[in-house]
């Protein structure tokens, strides 16, 4: 039986390869028609054999192409044409849909396999690509995403490519970026001094000369520039840290294949699939003992960032005698990532030996994104390349709402009608350069999303450069509390929209009250939130210098919980300090430069220091993570004696947690000589165990409250403390939520001030 | 110890010793002393006025006291603005109870200050309150200088102007904090509370180009400069390693976790000059001993329609956005 049917596929289906597909699925079961772009997806109108047809169907959806991901699949039946064969035709502007954009995409294995064949005119190509793999959103300088709106506009297409990329049989077919050593860029290796040394294969091989050699060489890549360096050559490494003024900061490596990463690191399924898929993110691995990766890359933790080749040039730059590079952004600490090109000569000579560069620009600048798995989850740790920019869909009428995201790991959200445009990973905006690169980039996403904001969200905080950018932005003005964004954000990440419990842990964040709030049990949904239960405050002496020294928030703490004693104890703890500990001792009396605090972050750095783990932290989250680390993976006896002591009290506010005998008792054993990692653990338990009994007094007087709790919060990277949590509060009933799509940490504010700001307006 | 009184602001006998004995002895204005107000001539068409109230805890404190404050942050607001500080008039306000010596103590060195800065103190007032209304003593003083020359010419601010300063920053600001006992600081940094009436003229008499002036007070350099900033539309940028700072006022501020740019000064002035001049104004700072550590800090890097901005360069080559002091204390860093 013969029928017509019209389809529309919608998901990421377009620069994908999607019509090329359906173009030989139609071939495949002999049926004729058209495929279509608009702005709602791809519109397939399809006649032939009913059974046929149904066939194609199935395929469509079991197999899609690699970078596909479809939503959705309407089938309506239709009029026969009568078409004698099957056509793509050109996109159409139409449709209801929202502006749209492909993300890049990792080196496929066709490609690869290609650019290793002597005998293809691509061999040891480093622009390969096809309809499956390659730059995208950094190329793309306006939508509808073709050609001449990409920065390969300038390469003008020779015969050869020009016939594959019309054939709607090749796998190039309309694969944007192809090019080929005939018409493609060039690849250009320059010295410090900005002169040209070579280009092509020679560049190339001068390039991997110089790594061997131990030279730092910086490589464009696909969001930016890389400093790349051999992993094995410490001194090589030691001035990487000593250019990049970033002493200890773990740093990413590269490694030729994942069967090279297996000797290095232990590595699940789950995360073999996140390092081979084609977002081919950095992903957070577990060192083996005793394998030869230097301490110096990841000094102090077990862990390691190890990402595969993802572009043809890794490949050609990777081999048998160098499998792994050193990969970190080219930019000084604190600065933008470098991906202009004429600027960036000057930038990088102060950074690198040696500029290995390409004449096609990059429009947008994204960092590599980092994950992090547990079991079968995967959690961002940082959202970029291979993430962007695909929306994420509310039910809420988001439209024309900028949500600027926090000062720190900073990423913001424009809104268009219900999806929400979620920024890469920008960085710390702290400094002018930053503020600059965040308004540019700003700019250009609302360009091509051709959105003009007319509400701004932001943090309530009165001292953030973003509350100050929203401050010269147009709109209304909404200001969002950082843990009800915090948490709002966590139950969009899960589609929630009832009240919820939620559990906040977090480095600092402005509170209602004026103090800084950090370990807080909320419950409300986007329209407000009602604290339940914090911890109690304790002083930051110095106030961002004790963020990043742990030892002052130690004894700030130990000053606050022991007015009396406290300062002998913080002097025997830090016997280097007395002199400070004096001073400190009365700010906090006096109350000087002392702002109060109640924080899991802080809690986390001061137990750091006191345990000699950290007390001077060189990059964020240094003391917490150090404290954390060997913990991830563990799974211990659930055993609630092996807490510490700590006390719930409650108030006309609600329950306050104080933990100043868990700090004595943390004391006394490490005096007593248990060993460290025996009382972190201990310690961690204890916090899970804070965050039940707490939970457990919340329910228990408001019985009427919803069991859904979200967990959210820069501290919900530490693996532990969410699974060990998670699985507590399960077993008594409650449902938990963490993050999927967004970070746990900062990076994932931006999702929950967009939703609420939406709630606002309504109102 | 004989302390004031509630009976010294009832306006009767004892006011009346109090004045006689405390104020007019030290200030030396026995004519005016006869009459409701002081009248003074001058001879310039125009005059400058200004008015500001002092407090400080402690009162006395090294390198000064609430006495020279008084003299010196008027006479400095009025010398910044081109002005000539002819006349002060002092208004007190005491608490019962505090010690008469100490009063005496202050007026004298207001008394010598305004020597100093060649300036009369030909006004005064006294009220006394009751405990715990006032902590110990406050002092208003207002300024009356003559404007003989006008030498400033803000409008004509140009990118590349230099932006210099005649001292160390921070130290009034530390040497306060280190006064206050119980902060068991170890510094030896005393305030730089000091007039700089002569100094300024010198420097206006002797070069060209001087565009714009402010003395740095509370709120610090930071604040200061930002004010220029958004008064005439310029830009400007510092660098963080020119800064002249006591290693003493660094040490503080590390400890403390202060940034020393908010720190207030009592002595200091930023003085905006044509880039061509800057080499003469350093020479003449250089030789003063108001000046001694002055140096070139930075320079307007544009002037433009909008508000301008104050930008620091930092050692790391990154730069940073600087505001008024906030007031706040909250950490930014998650
Ligand atoms: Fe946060
Ligand atoms: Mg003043
Ligand atoms: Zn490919
Ligand atoms: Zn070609």
């Amino acid at each position: 039986m013969c029928g017509a049917l019209n389809i529309t596929v919608t998901g990421r289906v377009q620069g994908v390869g999607f019509r090329p597909f359906i173009f030989a699925l139609a071939d495949k079961y002999h049926l004729k028609g058209t495929a279509q772009n608009n702005l709602d997806g791809v519109i397939i109108h399809a006649e032939g054999d009913s059974g046929q047809l149904k066939n194609m169907i199935e395929e469509m959806q079991q197999s899609p192409p690699r970078l596909a991901k479809i939503n959705q699949i309407t089938v309506r039946e239709t009029a026969r044409k009568g078409y004698t064969d099957f056509t793509i035709i050109s996109s159409d502007n139409k449709g209801n849909g929202i502006p749209w954009m492909p993300a890049d995409a990792a080196i496929c294995h066709d490609c690869k396999t290609e650019m290793d064949d002597p005998s293809n005119h691509r061999y040891q190509f480093p622009f390969i690509n096809c309809t499956q793999c390659g730059p995208r959103y950094t190329i793309i300088r306006d939508v509808p995403y073709d050609r001449p709106y990409t920065t390969m506009k300038e390469f003008t297409m020779c015969p050869r490519c020009y016939e594959e990329y019309g054939d709607p049989k090749n796998r190039r077919h309309h694969a944007q970026p192809t090019c080929c050593p005939a018409c493609g860029p060039v690849l250009a290796l320059y010295d410090h001094n900005g002169s040209c040394l070579n280009i092509n294969t020679q560049a190339k091989k001068m390039t991997l000369d110089f790594l061997k050699k131990g030279k730092i060489v910086a490589l464009k890549g696909i969001g930016g520039y890389h400093l790349a360096c051999d992993p094995f050559q410490p001194q090589t490494v030691a001035r990487l840290r000593q250019l990049k003024r970033r002493p200890t900061r773990p740093l990413a490596v590269m490694m030729t294949s994942i069967d090279c990463a297996k000797q290095y690191c232990w590595i699940t399924k789950q995360e073999e699939e996140r390092l081979l898929s084609p977002e081919m993110p950095i992903v957070i691995l577990q060192k083996k003992e005793g394998v030869a990766i230097p301490d110096v890359i990841s000094p102090g933790l077990t862990t390691l960032g190890v990402m595969l080749p993802y572009t043809p040039l890794h490949h050609l730059l990777l081999d048998a005698e160098l499998p792994c590079l050193v990969m970190t952004s080219a930019n000084t600490s604190g600065l933008p990532i470098c991906y202009k090109d004429d600027p960036v000569l000057d930038d990088l000579k102060n950074l690198a030996d040696y500029v290995l560069t390409h004449n096609r620009p990059i429009h947008r600048p994204v960092d590599d994104s980092v994950v992090q798995c547990d079991g079968d989850e995967t959690f961002f740790v940082r959202r970029g390349r291979g993430y962007m920019p695909e929306p994420l869909k509310t039910t809420g009428n988001v439209d024309q709402i900028i949500a600027l995201g926090g000062d720190q790991k900073s990423a913001y959200a424009i809104g268009k009608h219900q999806h929400i445009y979620l920024s890469p990973h920008v960085g710390d905006v702290e400094n002018e350069e930053m503020i600059h690169f965040l308004e540019d980039h700003i700019r250009h996403e609302q360009e091509w999303l051709h959105s003009e904001s007319t509400c701004v969200a932001f943090d309530k905080h009165p001292l953030y450069e973003t509350a100050k950018i929203a401050q010269t932005m147009l709109g209304e003005k909404i200001s969002v509390q950082h843990h009800h964004a915090h948490h709002v954000s966590c139950m969009e990440d899960n589609a929630l929209e009832e009240d919820c419990l939620g559990i906040i842990l977090d480095g600092t964040g402005f509170g209602e009250d004026g103090h800084v709030w950090g370990f807080e049990f909320l419950y409300g949904n986007a329209r407000s939130v009602t604290r339940l239960g914090h911890l109690t405050y304790t002083p930051l002496p110095g106030g961002d210098r004790a963020v990043k020294q742990p030892w002052r928030t130690a004894v700030g703490m130990l000053l606050h919980y022991w007015p009396e004693e406290g300062e002998r104890i913080a002097a025997e703890l830090f016997p280097d300090r007395r002199k400070e500990i004096n001073v400190i001792s009365q700010m906090v009396v006096n109350d000087i430069n002392s702002p109060l605090a109640g924080t899991c972050g802080r809690l986390f750095d001061a137990v750091s220091a006191i345990l000699g783990i950290c007390s001077v932290s060189t990059y964020e989250g240094e003391a917490a993570m150090k404290l954390a680390d060997g913990l991830g993976g563990t799974d211990f006896p659930d055993d609630d004696e092996k807490t510490y002591p700590y006390r719930i009290t409650s108030n006309d506010h609600g329950y306050e947690l104080d933990v100043s005998a868990m700090i004595l008792a943390i004391i006394q054993e490490k005096c007593q000589g248990r060993s460290i990692q025996e009382i972190s653990r201990r310690f961690h338990q204890t916090v899970v165990s804070c965050c039940v009994h707490m939970t457990l007094a919340i329910a228990a007087k408001r019985p009427e409250l919803n069991r859904s709790v979200v967990l959210s919060g820069g501290s919900f990277q530490n693996n532990y403390l969410r699974k060990h949590l998670q699985r507590h509060l399960e077993k008594r009933d409650f449902q938990v939520y963490t993050h999927k799509q967004v970070p746990c940490h900062d990076g994932g504010l931006a999702l929950g001030q967009m939703i609420i700001a939406s709630a606002a307006r309504q109102q | 110890m004989e302390r004031i009184s509630l009976g010294h602001g009832e306006g009767g006998e004892l006011t009346h010793q109090l004045i006689h004995d405390v104020f007019i002895r030290s200030f030396d204005h026995g004519e005016q002393a006869r009459l409701d107000a002081a009248i003074i001539s001058s001879s310039s068409e125009q005059i400058a006025v200004s008015t500001d109230s002092y407090v400080v805890d402690p009162i006395f404190f090294p390198g000064g006291d609430i006495g020279k404050l008084a003299i010196t942050g008027t006479v400095n607001d009025l010398a910044v603005t081109g002005a000539v500080p002819k006349v002060i008039t002092a208004a007190f306000m005491i608490e019962e109870g505090f010690p008469i010596r100490d009063l005496k103590h202050i007026v004298k060195s207001m008394a010598q200050e305004a020597e100093k800065a060649e300036v009369k103190i030909i006004a005064g007032d006294t009220k006394v309150v009751e405990r715990g209304s006032v902590d110990g003593i406050f002092i208003t003083t207002t300024g009356i200088g003559a404007i003989e020359q006008s030498y400033l010419n803000p409008e004509s601010m140009k990118k590349g102007d230099a932006v210099i300063i005649n001292g160390t920053i921070g130290d009034h600001g530390i040497a306060i904090l280190s006064a206050r006992k119980q902060l068991g600081l170890m510094t030896n940094v005393t305030s730089d509370c000091a007039s700089l009436n002569q100094l300024i003229q010198n420097i206006l008499r002797r070069t060209k180009g001087i565009r714009a002036m402010r003395d740095l007070t509370r709120g610090g350099l930071a604040t200061g400069l930002v004010e220029l900033c958004e008064d005439f539309n310029s830009t400007m940028e510092i660098e963080e390693a020119a800064l002249p700072i006591r290693d003493e006022v660094k040490g503080a501020c590390e400890i403390l976790g202060f940034d020393p740019v908010y720190l207030a000064n009592e002595g200091k002035t930023v003085i905006i000059v044509d880039a061509n001049e800057a080499d003469l104004v350093l020479d003449i700072l250089h030789k003063d001993e108001y000046g001694a550590d002055a140096c070139l800090i930075g320079h307007v890097t544009a002037v433009t329609e909008q508000t301008g901005k104050l930008k620091l360069k930092t050692p790391v080559n990154t730069t940073r956005r600087l505001s008024r002091l906030s007031g706040m204390v909250l950490p930014r860093i998650c």
